[in-house]
């Protein structure tokens, strides 16, 4: 690390003002936005920066003085400068500009004819694509919907939602973006799809899950119960003697996908009345199931 | 990759007002996302560019456009320069010898 007086040119006793010139002067030389590709006047000006940030802190500089801390302890990476950026735009970006060349124009010769092309290019160049959020019900994510997107332009953009779409897609409608600022296509509206939950359906995959309430009694003598899936109620059959926890698989009732559905999983789950029951407590308090029920026969060791 | 203005303005530490003028200036052309701007990396390195021209090397407001115009005009040049450095390179090596 060279000293850094002697990087900004100053003497020792140069004041702040001194300093503060003194690197103005060699920043307006060197910035390296200012000198794309030369790499000598960008390590040049790093090396001039770092000397402004320790010499322009009066405290750092004393210390520094002092011989208590050297000028390589005040280096931090500076992020990357705009002309990283601009070196790797694409044609046609929002600031690059090619539009001062209309006086080769008239020449046949080599650059006129690269530019001519460009200019070309860019004038065929599609619009941009613009992007768009859309949050979609449940259900609509399952069973496919219209929707349409009120722009901000105060147009509007009618969006189908396939069926069985999923979190975080995105659907590319054609031509449906920004117009070309030349004679090229419009672009792309992109539109990302987020699904909002529902109150009891909950979807893994292809299959829909769901839990489903059902009373003592159903669950011990069985019973045929209506039971909501995507596309509408059906009758599910609840065998005699199903816990809590038993999983009934209704076949083809999930989500729809390209060649089939996925499944819909009911999982019950058996509920005593919210309220007591005094019937339900005078029967149970005279019933013996006998020895055989165990319900925690496993846990006992 | 998309930021967006809110974090673009921490990002940058940038107001408001300061950031509407630079628009309106065209020192600044974000992108339109939805119902609000979007902007780029190169966006936050340009503005970083912006605070060294008038804090470090005492540009003012004026001088600020012509530079950034300049600037624009420079890197698309570099970039004609690479793409027409390119092309002889592709025509250099499609040429067949000649015997």
């Amino acid at each position: 690390m060279k000293d850094p007086y002697e990087t900004l040119g100053v003497q020792r006793d140069a004041t702040p003002d001194d300093i503060r010139k003194a690197y103005r002067r060699l920043a307006k030389k060197l910035h390296p936005d200012l000198n794309p590709g030369n790499k000598d006047s960008e390590d040049r000006f790093k090396d001039a920066a770092l000397a402004n940030e320790l010499l322009s802190d009066p405290d750092k500089r004393k210390r520094f003085d002092a011989g208590e801390i050297d000028a390589s302890g005040t280096e931090k990476p500076r992020q990357r400068y705009y002309k990283d950026y601009a070196a790797e735009a694409p044609a046609g970006n929002s600031y690059n500009n090619r539009s001062g060349y209309a006086d080769f124009g008239d020449t046949d010769d080599l650059f006129a004819e690269l530019f001519r092309q460009q200019a070309q290019q860019s004038r065929r160049a599609a619009g941009a694509d613009l992007r768009y959020r859309l949050t979609v019900d449940f259900l609509d994510a399952v069973n496919g919907a219209n929707k349409r997107i009120t722009l901000p332009d105060g147009g509007s953009l009618d969006v189908t939602i396939p069926r069985g779409i999923q979190e975080g897609q995105t659907l590319r409608l054609r031509g449906k973006g920004a117009k070309s600022a030349g004679a090229g296509a419009a672009g792309d509206a992109l539109v990302e799809i987020s699904i909002l939950p529902h109150r009891f359906f909950t979807r893994r995959g292809d299959d829909i899950h769901v839990e489903l309430p059902i009373t003592l009694a159903e669950a011990a003598l069985g019973a045929r119960i209506k039971t909501p899936t995507p596309s509408g109620s059906v009758m599910l059959a609840i065998p005699k003697g199903s816990n809590t926890g038993v999983v009934l698989r209704l076949k083809g009732k999930g989500v729809a996908h390209r060649g089939g559905h996925g499944d819909e999983l009911v999982t019950l789950k058996v509920m005593l009345p919210q309220q007591p029951n005094p019937e339900l407590e005078a029967f149970l308090s005279t019933w013996a199931p006998g020895p055989s029920y165990d319900p925690r026969r496993e846990m006992v060791s | 990759m998309i930021i967006t203005r809110v974090e673009f303005l921490s990002r940058t530490k940038l107001d408001q007002r300061t950031l509407d003028i630079w628009i309106e200036e065209e020192w600044l052309i974000p992108e339109q996302f939805e119902t609000d701007l979007a902007f780029s990396e190169a966006d936050i390195a340009r503005v970083q560019l912006i605070t060294d021209l008038t804090e470090e090397m005492g540009v003012n407001h004026e001088g600020v456009g012509i530079i950034l115009h300049l600037l624009d005009q420079v890197y698309g040049l570099r970039s004609a320069v690479a793409d027409l450095l390119d092309t002889a390179k592709n025509q250099a090596e499609v040429t067949p010898e000649k015997s």
